[in-house]
């Protein structure tokens, strides 16, 4: 990134110094937000010791998502959009390191013998799921989000996006209310895998990491390909 | 030397790229193309994209959450 390089443009006089807003000062609202945001905090923890963790790790999720300008969305669309993966290689890398800490997380429970968390959550796996991600592809491409990036980019301010988060909730709602029949008719038909089940528990971890790479690499082709036509 | 500026406040993310991309096609060498935007996402992807052509790219935040980004197209 050569980001430093101020390169100078040359901007007609009647535009460079245009008159500026003067920008509100936002430290006293910043201030106010952590106040706040501490004191719901200690509120949860009152209600439940655990909740405070979900909101610290939330906050920190908003934080990084929006200072990093990390998006879903464009790690998916870019690549077709304007040939560049650097985002694309992003959601990789995350998913890179968050296999090796799920995988510890889970291989800790197992070898002390306690339940493995978030087992729930290994679902069968279809064709229904290449269906609905596609569908989900599309509409977060023209939403100009995925959930996150929506929830985001409204607490940015952004208010085309109020709309979008508002026929998610929609949608949501509506998919909750349908899907008992949809697992039963649709998911139930496919198979849940859990990787460490079939290649072991080492085995999973590097078979994930390996594809991870090789997706990486081929991402990484695929912008230089691009740069050298 | 022409200045074209193009308003693209409050287009979500793919929109304000699309329109760069279009505008600065119909554009001669050393214009300039200001793309005004307030969306967060086009703040990167518009820059890339528009560095990675080998365009001079200047970054220019004018309000709070509202951004010009200064293309000099060179080739």
């Amino acid at each position: 990134m050569d980001e430093q390089k101020s390169t100078g443009i040359q901007r007609s006089s009647t535009h460079t110094r245009r008159t500026r807003k003067k920008k509100k000062n936002q430290l006293p609202f910043g201030i106010a937000v952590v106040l706040l945001a501490v004191m719901f905090g200690i509120l949860l923890g009152h209600k439940n010791p655990g909740m405070p963790i979900f909101w610290i790790t939330g906050l920190a999720f908003g934080y990084i998502l929006q200072r990093s300008r990390f998006c879903f969305t464009a790690s998916m669309r870019d690549p077709f959009l304007t040939g560049s993966t650097s985002l694309t290689r992003t959601v990789l890398t995350a998913f890179a390191i968050t296999t090796i800490g799920f995988a510890a997380i889970k291989y800790g429970a197992y070898v002390k013998g306690l339940p493995i968390p978030g087992q729930s959550y290994v679902v069968p796996v279809s064709l229904a799921t290449a269906a609905g991600a596609f569908m989900f592809g599309v509409g977060m491409v023209i939403a100009g989000g995925c959930a996150s990036g929506t929830l985001m980019r409204v607490g940015e301010g952004f208010s085309m996006q109020i709309i979008s988060l508002f026929f998610f909730i929609v949608g949501s709602l509506w998919g909750a209310h349908d899907f008992g029949w949809w697992k039963l008719n649709v998911i139930l038909k496919g198979k849940a895998i859990f990787l460490p089940d079939i290649f072991g528990w080492i085995g999973a971890v590097i078979i994930q990491l390996l594809i991870i790479a090789l997706l990486w690499i081929a991402a990484d082709k695929w912008e230089n390909r691009k740069n050298l036509a | 030397m022409k200045e074209v500026e193009l308003d693209c406040l409050g287009e979500a993310c793919p929109i304000p790229l699309v329109k760069a991309e279009n505008k600065l096609k119909e554009m001669e060498i050393g214009d300039v193309l200001i793309v005004q935007i307030d969306h967060s996402c086009a703040m990167k992807n518009v820059p890339e994209w528009a560095r990675k052509e080998g365009h001079n790219v200047e970054i220019e935040e004018i309000d709070d959450g509202e951004w010009e980004i200064i293309i000099e197209k060179v080739k």
